[in-house]
């Protein structure tokens, strides 16, 4: 278990000095210069710590989730609220609306997530509380309408939007700059330090609610608070990049096989991965064939299957 | 007097009664089978005595204090209640699911994960996954989750239920030990009636109401267990005096 940590850490320490020093410029952090700090200070620093935001935010939140939903398939994407969210974006993009000014698509975004989290959240109230099945049958009824009318959008949108929404959506980190990581910051902290402090009730509510109950907590109390630390940091990470797949479904299952099931050990875990991921992903999508780049979504997806796939050939990685 | 419930009425849809003015009480270490047909209103009469479900009217006491003025955490220290289908979507550890006996506590009591572990004979197991047992060892895992968590009341909904035999004798047993040498009290829901025979006192049930409750041989009678069941039944005992239920037609 300790060994276990102390390697996350010692994982994620290592990716983040490799993100900031390596890609197209390898950057020597003892002979700065000019232009190699404005490299590093402005251009890798900023795009470095979104990564880690969203990787975090996705890594923790599906960790949550599977608790919340019992289920070891949930990820943060299945309760529509990215496709609410990169259906707002992309309208943006579209109209190319500016009424925040630089933060209008992001604001679109965090609108979009937050809208389409309250709906859910609302589908899924019954006698006083959150249900389990109702959440997840919502999301995923939500998610195709938003999907279908996000096509509809895009099918019939200019060249140039159609180009800009999709890059928008594939998880573009590119446009990274200081100016909107204190927002994105004080959602992912804020949703983090609910989950922290509601961890214990995390692991009882995956023994069902009645054992949540007989061990001293509320479920439904329990399972919104859950919900909306989960809303918040999942929304403020499509806000600050677009849809990343992949972390939020198979990070917790990584963390899991290293630390165990503990949510009070396996949420900050996961959010420590998820955030290594991300910026792992960004650095080859970034470096593989500069000056182009590749989305990091589509580079989580292609370096993490394989590995979650073999993991998955061992004993206990999953349930079933 | 640990628990009382008095005239407790409860219905799970508005208008139609299931539970009706319901009395009960369970005092200190008692050992109380719960007995009753399928669908008799077993599990729910286990709920409202755990705070699970909330009574339309009349009074639950807990130590002669309402049961809902208990704040959630002092009232899991006091009564556990375990649900009859026992699961886990996640790998927790043997070990992981235990220690969640002490969640109710800021400073945990005197017993550690270990003993509880040793009190069910799944030291060796710790490490392993709960998905991983079979159905004894899993609901002794849950079990030592709840000695853990150190309630004077311990609610089982069907603890027997998909055990072979052999665990179902290895489980009571267990509760007796436990029972007699921390003197906790114990509402066990069963349907089976020939354990219940073996019990000190059962309450039979019915349509939410209750036929009888006092000794087996007061209460698992050939009438009010006909009745209780809807079946054709009849008490034998064998040369020791032992009651068993015979059943009378042919399948």
């Amino acid at each position: 278990m300790k060994a276990g940590i102390f390697f996350i850490i010692l994982v994620f320490a290592a990716v983040i000095a490799a993100s900031l020093l390596l890609g197209p410029s390898v950057i020597n952090p003892f002979a700065l210069d000019g232009t190699t700090k404005v490299i590093l200070f402005s251009i890798r620093a900023p795009r470095v710590v979104v990564a880690v935001l969203m990787g975090a935010a996705l890594g923790a939140s599906g960790a949550i989730l599977q608790g919340i939903l019992r289920n070891p398939l949930a990820d943060p994407y299945i309760l529509g609220i990215s496709s609410g969210a990169s259906l707002a974006a992309a309208s943006g993009i579209v109209l190319g609306l500016s009424v925040f000014g630089t933060f209008t698509i992001p604001v679109l975004a965090f609108i979009g997530a937050i809208v389409t989290g309250g709906i859910v959240g609302i589908l899924g109230w019954r006698r006083g509380g959150l249900w389990p099945e109702r959440l997840l049958l919502a999301g995923v009824g939500l998610s195709f309408l938003f999907s279908a009318l996000l096509m509809l959008l895009l099918s019939l949108s200019t060249t140039e939007g159609l180009r800009r929404a999709t890059l928008w959506i594939f998880g573009d980190l590119s446009m990274s700059d200081w100016s909107i990581m204190p927002y994105g910051l004080l959602f992912v902290a804020g949703g983090m330090a609910v989950s922290l402090w509601r961890a214990k009730a995390l692991n009882a509510l995956i023994l069902g609610d009645e054992l949540t109950h007989s061990l001293g907590f509320s479920p439904h109390r329990e399972r919104f608070l859950l919900f909306v630390a989960v809303g918040l940091m999942t929304a403020a990470s499509v806000a600050l990049g677009g849809m990343i797949g992949f972390i939020g479904l198979l990070v917790p299952h990584i963390a899991r096989f290293f630390l165990g099931s503990d949510n009070r050990l396996l949420v900050p875990a996961s959010a420590v991965l998820g955030g290594a991921l991300l910026c792992v992903a960004d650095l080859i999508g970034r470096s593989l064939i500069p000056p182009m780049e590749l989305p990091a979504g589509i580079i989580t997806a292609i370096i993490g299957a394989p590995y979650f796939l073999y993991l998955l050939r061992k004993k206990n990685v999953l349930s079933f | 007097m640990i628990l009382r419930l008095k005239d407790v009425c409860f219905s799970y849809e508005k208008g139609e009664g299931f539970i009706g003015d319901l009395s009960l009480s369970v005092g200190e270490g008692e050992f109380i089978g719960l007995v009753g047909a399928n669908g008799s209103g077993k599990s729910t009469i286990l709920k409202l005595c755990g705070g699970i479900l909330k009574p339309l009217s009349g009074g639950l006491l807990l130590w002669g204090k309402a049961l809902h003025t208990y704040r959630n955490r002092d009232r899991a220290k006091l009564i556990s209640y375990l649900p009859q289908t026992l699961d886990a979507s996640i790998p927790f550890t043997v070990e992981e699911l235990v220690g969640m006996g002490l969640y109710p506590y800021d400073i945990p009591p005197a017993m550690t994960t270990d003993d509880a572990l040793a009190m069910v004979g799944l030291t060796e197991k710790a490490d392993a996954h709960v998905t991983d047992l079979s159905g004894g060892e899993k609901r002794r895992t849950f079990i030592a989750m709840t000695l853990l968590q150190g309630a004077g009341l311990l609610l089982l909904d069907e603890p027997l239920a998909n055990l072979d035999i052999k665990y179902q004798i290895e489980l009571i047993r267990l509760l007796k030990k436990l029972r007699e040498e921390r003197n906790i009290s114990i509402v066990m829901a069963l349907h089976d009636i020939n354990i219940a025979m073996q019990f000190e006192k059962v309450v039979l049930i019915k349509n939410g109401s209750i036929l009888g409750s006092g000794p087996p041989g007061d209460v698992l009678t050939d009438d009010l267990i006909r009745n209780a069941f809807d079946i054709n039944v009849k008490i034998v005992r064998n040369p020791h005096g032992r009651a068993y239920i015979s059943y009378e037609d042919n399948f």
